[in-house]
């Protein structure tokens, strides 16, 4: 039985035992090739559930949209890590929540219309291809997890070019930022019921777009993330005008690793890096 | 007997264009296309299907200063903010020169929006026609077409060695220097047929189905990212705020989306649009029912850029489809 | 004729420690470069990484942070919080173009005026040396 039949069966059964109100999954999208979210709410509609390496999308953010209600939801690794922060951080309740993780053989890149046979980098570099978390296991685990080339190798690229070079990338890249906040809007991190663009007083970033402006948003929302982005990349991936997101996001992912030897989204219980300290720790600052 | 005009003689039209203008031509930045005030001739792309944003930004820019308020000896001076330089926007696709006709209807009904008006005055249109549709395009159901040259004030469409030149208004002949025209036998190339979409009926239908589940369920998958309203040639929704800093003050308008959670808001903390379903249909319901009442034509013009853009195929196409079949049954 | 460059240099001092010995260099009538604006903040675990960014956004050649010494923060654990935070953010402003020694984190306490003066003097002539950032933000009207 194949990844999206499993899905279809244990879908079924969720919602015809009334388990679940809803069945977050994937269906084909409007050009036949790509996939798109898709919420089932009757056992007689599965079969519009598919899994294939076009189902790109973080389903878990929806899970936000229904926190008191029982929902199951199909999460690739990535995915999974997602519902760790969002239960590290007291989003979502456990129990509310059937986690049907599938064993991801990796996403092809696909846009609008086209779908190829090459595997993005944040696939390439995957650590783990069992979701971290699952109630349901669809899908036979590796036996061993491939060994990674060099990680962070784009990162090691920038850290390598001048400050001045530096500042003259991302002045370019946040010149075209248009502050639709779609990269907020996908992120499952970003959450806040104000976010602080939105602040009227203090006033930390008006509505105006200007490239200074552009910065603060982007540093910022990247800060923000900074021990929680779990690299699921959508931000970058609905940038519409092709900011490269990850490359903050990695950085501080890489940072955080080095500095603290943590990982977002491996454990639902373990303290977030910001949230505590040890007394004698060297960190390089005031010393 | 058409008017050509030939590569090599656009190249330098368009070069001597940018002595006296500001020149908005589709350039590739970051595998992009997006329209971008050029310089150089050589950064203008001719082979694309379309920008990855209308030229929308052309007439009602992403942020704009409205005007400037200052204090001095007592009295309030305001200083309004004036557009001087002639602009010449090259290479717009007759669906988004229909945009921006469209757009026409709100900012220049009376009292005319200040600076799009000035904006519009000093803007010259060279259009250039569709050889292909992409599938996604349906610019023929919304009262346009690939080489449609209404609303343009020059058409060009690709031909050997150079274009067939249609000049349609006097803007555009007093643009184009006749010497650099010549002429051809060879006919237009036959213009491609985009995919239909049902549209027959389909203000009536859009009301019909205003009270039914349809949104919710539809909006489940809804991020409200905004991409949809900023991609479109025809959305215009804003955000004024006034800046102030040592005594002077600045009124900016910056573009805002109905999807976005607030926009809504009003003093009291009421807010008429609460569900994800009620933000996503207002988008639907103001380009097929309320702006078609208003203004006399359904608000999308079929660029298909909502289409290719959505990271959760909201799919206009699918609605209006769906809107039909569930408006007859509603009517049923 | 040409106005030497003087840099903008911001300095959150927390209330209880770095402040109090700011304090303690005016009384003691020790001198420092006047470059620096001071904003007095009740704990160094209570700046927020956006209020360095927006200073450097609004103009500031350098920021510096200056709190209790780790083990005597007033509120016994705020400066180990914001220890973290600093430690991730020096990295992430030189990542992003502003030079890392732009920004330092000093821990003064409050009976250390003649540091305190010897902390600004070093670093206002750092930033001195680093040369004008260069970015104001963009305002119509200033």
């Amino acid at each position: 039985m194949n990844l999206a039949e499993q899905i279809r069966n244990k879908a079924k059964e969720l919602l015809e035992s009334k388990t679940v109100e809803c069945v977050i999954g994937y269906e084909r999208a409007t050009d036949g090739l790509t996939a798109r979210p898709l919420f089932v709410y009757e056992p007689e509609e599965v079969g519009k559930l598919i899994f294939d390496q076009t189902c790109t999308h973080n389903l878990v953010k929806y899970l936000l949209n229904r926190r008191d209600k029982a929902t199951a939801i199909v999460v690739k690794p990535c995915d999974s890590r997602a519902i760790n922060l969002l239960l590290n951080e007291k989003q979502i309740q456990r129990e509310k929540v059937l986690i049907i993780g599938v064993v991801c053989p990796g996403i092809v890149e696909t846009s609008w219309n086209q779908t190829s046979e090459k595997l993005p980098a944040r696939c390439q570099l995957c650590r783990q291809h069992t979701p971290v978390v699952y109630d349901f296991l669809v899908g036979e685990t590796p036996p061993t997890e491939p060994a990674v080339p060099k990680p962070y190798a784009d990162i090691v690229e920038m850290e390598a070019k001048s400050v001045a070079e530096r500042q003259s990338f991302w002045a370019e890249h946040f010149s075209r930022c248009i502050r639709c906040y779609a990269c907020r809007q996908v992120c499952p991190g970003c959450y806040c019921s104000e976010c602080f663009v939105g602040q009227l007083d203090p006033l930390w970033v008006g509505i105006r777009i200007a490239p200074s402006e552009n910065q603060v948003w982007n540093a910022i929302r990247a800060f923000h993330l900074a021990g929680r982005c779990i690299g699921c990349h959508e931000c970058e991936r609905v940038c519409p005008v092709n900011i490269p997101l990850m490359l903050l996001n990695q950085k501080l992912e890489k940072e955080v690793g080095e500095l603290f030897n943590f990982q977002a989204g491996l454990s639902a219980e373990a303290l977030p890096p910001f949230a505590t300290f040890q007394k004698g720790e060297k960190l390089g600052i005031g010393e | 007997m058409t008017q050509f005009i030939s590569k090599r003689n656009l190249l330098s039209w368009l070069k001597r264009l940018t002595e006296e203008h500001i020149l908005i031509a589709p350039t590739r930045v970051a595998e992009l296309t997006l329209f971008q005030k050029v310089n150089r001739v050589e950064e203008i792309i001719f082979d694309f299907n379309n920008t990855a944003l209308s030229p929308k930004e052309c007439l009602f820019p992403t942020t704009e200063t409205l005007f400037n308020v200052e204090k001095k000896d007592g009295q309030v001076e305001l200083t309004p903010v004036t557009i001087d330089q002639k602009t010449v926007i090259f290479g717009l696709r007759p669906c988004d020169a229909r945009g921006i006709a469209l757009m026409d209807s709100p900012f220049l009904k009376e009292p005319a929006d200040a600076l799009y008006q000035q904006h519009r005055d000093k803007i010259t249109l060279v259009g250039l026609a569709c050889l292909t549709a992409c599938p996604e395009c349906f610019c023929t159901s919304m009262g346009s077409a690939p080489d449609d040259p209404s609303n343009l004030d020059i058409l060009l469409t690709e031909a050997e060695d150079g274009y067939i030149v249609q000049i349609i208004t006097e803007k555009g002949k007093a643009l184009l220097p006749e010497e650099l025209l010549s002429t051809t036998q060879a006919p237009p190339p036959a213009p491609p047929s985009p995919k239909a979409v049902p549209t027959e009926g389909l203000v009536q239908r859009t009301q019909q189905v205003f009270d039914t589940p349809y949104w919710d369920r539809l909006a489940d998958r809804c991020i409200h990212c905004n991409l949809c309203a900023y991609v479109c040639p025809t959305c215009y929704c804003f955000d004024i705020r006034d800046y102030t800093d040592k005594g002077k003050t600045e009124r900016v308008r910056s573009w805002e989306s109905c999807q976005s959670l607030g926009f809504t808001r009003q003093a009291g903390n009421i807010e008429p649009r609460n569900t994800k379903g009620a933000r996503l249909r207002q988008r639907f319901a103001h380009k097929l029912l309320y702006f078609p009442e208003e203004f006399g034509a359904l608000g999308c013009v079929g660029c298909g850029r909502c289409v290719r853009v959505c990271p959760v195929n909201i799919d206009i196409r699918e609605i209006i489809t769906d809107i039909q079949k569930l408006g007859a049954k509603v009517e049923a | 004729m040409a106005i030497e460059y003087q840099p903008k240099v911001v300095g959150f001092l927390c209330n209880w420690c770095s402040y109090a010995g700011a304090d303690m260099a005016g009384t003691s009538r020790i001198c420092y470069p006047t470059n620096i604006r001071v904003i007095r903040v009740p704990c160094s675990g209570r700046i927020d990484p956006l209020l360095i960014i927006k200073s450097f956004q609004m103009g500031a050649d350098g920021v510096l942070v200056a709190g209790c010494h780790p083990g005597d923060c007033h509120y016994t654990e705020g400066n180990y919080y914001a220890r973290r935070r600093f430690a991730l953010l020096r990295p992430f402003l030189d990542y992003l173009g502003i030079e890392k020694d732009r920004f330092r984190v000093e821990w003064v306490s409050a009976s250390e005026g003649k540091r305190f003066s010897q902390v600004v003097s070093s670093f206002t002539e750092e930033v001195r040396r680093l040369g004008p950032r260069g970015i104001a933000p963009e305002r119509a009207v200033l």
